[in-house]
């Protein structure tokens, strides 16, 4: 729905820029569908691809449909959400906050919803993922706004070095109080353990569909404030004069971020490095152009969580590796390498 | 309780109501205050009994303990049921989740005793408040704070709470000075063993304790607690790869391989059916002979109070199902 031309709409001097973005994207989505293709096909059960085909067109065993049909396919597109979600969501903060290294975790969204499913654990027993799905989406839609009161209170527009900093320091306290909790609550703390590594384990379709619509939300706004960021890049006033609302512009990304963000978190837990790096990795490949560093995002998001999912579940035989701790693996040396590759990655 | 510990009680009494004597000396005393109120502080017996004590040979050495310690404070599961089940009920506990205390199947008597912190992190503060003459603790948990400990109280330590756990209940025995009393409390244990095994027989059936960890499956081998007590009952693990633990991580993907003639779940609330993992709900026709179960004993019930607990459980499960 979103893979509109957005090169093609964008007055540019190089067509020829515009045809290589479009290979690019070609290749993108070649490497997602084989991401995904990967996701369905190897598992901790070893099951052969021929079983896993025959499977999917309606035969197979108890086990392979279960398999096949109960795992790794509501898995996938858990996988692809998420991905998609976090990908943007680091896209628009790196742009909104002019700052690299920032995470769509810096608004607080992570620490709000740790410390709304914590308190589902330990004072409401709560224990499945459908139950911590939304405490998550409740506790990072709060902080989020929290944050945002807290950041623009005294009159001033909320400027991003103010968010940040209120949003770390509110993020701070939460994870402090988060902490107290499993501390003194052992079991809470063994559950907390496993949500806060971030797992796409028992993330069935019941887990995935009501946060659905507030991915989709949040991915209509990314596109809508894409355009806008790229005026934003060049300075508040500066855009100002050209007379762009800057205003509308940051409440918008600062919506889309929270739904994006908020929900993905919700379902997978916090993963990591993958709304860090991904932007990166398109940055550096299709150049400034926020329009395209969002459409990349939301196509090599879900191939990084895809892909750390896959290996997580042949990493630890026979038992898996939460897709978490992986994402951290393979997004750590991926960030390494591109800051070696460039001194300095711009924004 | 099952083991009645007759010689115990008088003494308690005889401590308790000397307790208050003590301290009104010191109260009333001058000169003697000084010494009155060092007694009361330690906590120890009235002088009029004679201090016996014995050489206790553990994991960091060796220590001189009280024959017949009476505020005992004990940091692991396993010290915690071995103190109740031999009639020496501790002033103080660690827990494994302080909200919900110490666990409701060590009887009505176990309520009173005082939680002293988590048992990864029991609170010095809290243990030396309660002025114990004897502390129970972990080297592999505890290690560090073993020095700090030992100025409060003697302290003896058990290496590892993966050991078998017929060997931390002897060397708790051994630091109670009650070796025949557990020496008992085992031969009864195997007794309900063999009963159960007899009566239902289970010689040739399978059973599997799991234990659902954010969609992994744990399950439980023959040298876990849960596990040894199903094969002391008849039962026979399926043989699988342990990687010598006591316990197997495996991948929802890979649940029929928990299957077995009886497949236990843990669950911190038995009626909640949401506790029990997609995996295997998602395969009941492969779990036929699924039961929930409560982990406050089949998992940290280690000891023989809580084994015979586990047992009684066994036996509802067999009498149901026949």
């Amino acid at each position: 729905m979103v893979s509109t031309d957005a090169p093609a709409t964008r007055v540019h001097p190089g067509a020829a820029r515009a045809t290589r973005f479009g290979v690019w994207l070609l290749v993108a989505v070649v490497v997602l569908v084989v991401a995904a293709a990967f996701s369905v096909l190897v598992g901790a059960n070893p099951l052969s691809p021929g079983t896993v085909l025959q499977t999917l067109l309606g035969g197979g065993s108890a086990e392979s449909r279960f398999v096949v049909w109960d795992q790794r396919l509501p898995r996938t597109a858990a996988a692809l959400l998420v991905g998609a979600a976090l990908g943007v969501a680091g896209a628009l903060i790196q742009a909104f906050t002019r700052n690299p290294l920032a995470d769509p975790g810096i608004l607080g969204v992570n620490a709000g919803a740790a410390f709304f499913v914590t308190i589902g654990i330990v004072f409401f027993g709560v224990t499945s993922p459908f139950g911590y799905v939304w405490l998550a989406c409740a506790g990072a839609l709060l902080l989020t706004v929290v944050v945002y009161a807290i950041g623009s209170a005294g009159g001033d527009a909320a400027g991003p070095v103010r968010l940040t900093v209120t949003g770390v320091a509110i993020g701070a306290v939460f994870a402090g109080l988060t902490t107290g909790l499993t501390l003194t609550h052992p079991d809470a703390f063994d559950r907390m353990r496993g949500w806060s590594a971030g797992s796409l384990l028992e993330r069935g379709f019941d887990v995935v569909l009501p946060v659905l619509p507030l991915l989709l939300v949040g991915l209509v706004l990314a596109f809508v404030a894409a355009p806008g960021l790229n005026s934003i890049a060049l300075g508040a006033d500066l855009a100002r004069s050209h007379g762009v609302n800057v205003r509308r512009i940051q409440m918008t990304v600062l919506a889309a971020v929270t739904l994006l963000a908020g929900g993905a978190t919700a379902v997978a837990g916090p993963l990591v490095f993958v709304g860090l790096v991904v932007p990166h990795l398109v940055r550096w490949t299709v150049g400034n152009d926020q329009r395209r560093i969002v459409l990349g995002s939301l196509l090599l998001g879900p191939v990084l969580v895809l892909f750390s999912d896959v290996l997580g579940r042949i990493a630890v035989l026979p038992s898996e590796m939460p897709v978490g701790i992986v994402t951290a693996f393979v997004g750590a040396p991926v960030l390494i390498a591109l800051v070696r590759r460039r001194s300095a990655t711009g924004l | 309780m099952r083991l009645p510990s007759p010689h115990r009680r008088p003494r308690r009494l005889l401590a308790t109501l000397a307790l208050p004597a003590v301290v009104a000396l010191a109260l009333t005393g001058c000169s003697g205050g000084a010494i009155g109120t060092a007694d009361a502080a330690t906590g120890t017996p009235a002088p009029s009994i004679e201090a016996t004590s014995h050489l206790v040979e553990h994991a960091r050495g060796e220590t001189e303990v009280p024959d017949d310690p009476q505020r005992v404070v004990v940091l692991e599961p396993v010290q915690l049921d071995t103190t109740v089940a031999l009639g020496v009920i501790p002033v103080g506990a660690a827990v494994l989740n302080e909200a919900a205390g110490v666990p409701a199947y060590l009887g009505a008597a176990a309520t009173k005793i005082a939680t002293v912190g988590t048992v990864p992190e029991p609170s010095i503060e809290k243990i030396a408040a309660l002025k114990p003459d004897l502390i129970l603790g972990t080297e592999s948990r505890h290690s560090a704070l073993y020095e700090q400990l030992a100025t409060i109280a003697p302290t003896v330590f058990m290496a590892t709470q993966t050991d078998p756990w017929p060997e931390n209940v002897a060397l708790v025995a051994r630091a109670l000075g009650d070796e025949a009393g557990a020496d008992q409390l085992l031969a009864d244990y195997t007794d309900r063993c063999d009963e159960i095994a007899a009566t239902y027989d289970t010689a040739g059936m399978t059973a599997q304790f799991v234990r659902p960890r954010e969609g992994i499956l744990t399950l439980y081998g023959p040298t876990s607690f849960a596990g040894s007590t199903l094969e002391c009952a008849g039962f026979t693990i399926p043989e699988r790869d342990w990687e010598e633990s006591i316990s197997v991580d495996i991948s929802p993907e890979r649940v029929l391989e928990a299957e077995a003639d009886i497949v236990l779940v843990s669950a911190t609330d038995v009626t909640d059916v949401s506790q029990i993992p997609e995996s295997i709900r998602g395969n009941a026709t492969a779990f036929p002979g699924l039961n929930v179960v409560d982990q406050s004993f089949w998992i940290t019930g280690v000891g023989p109070l809580g084994g015979m607990t586990v047992l009684d459980d066994i036996e509802r499960i067999l009498a149901a199902a026949e």
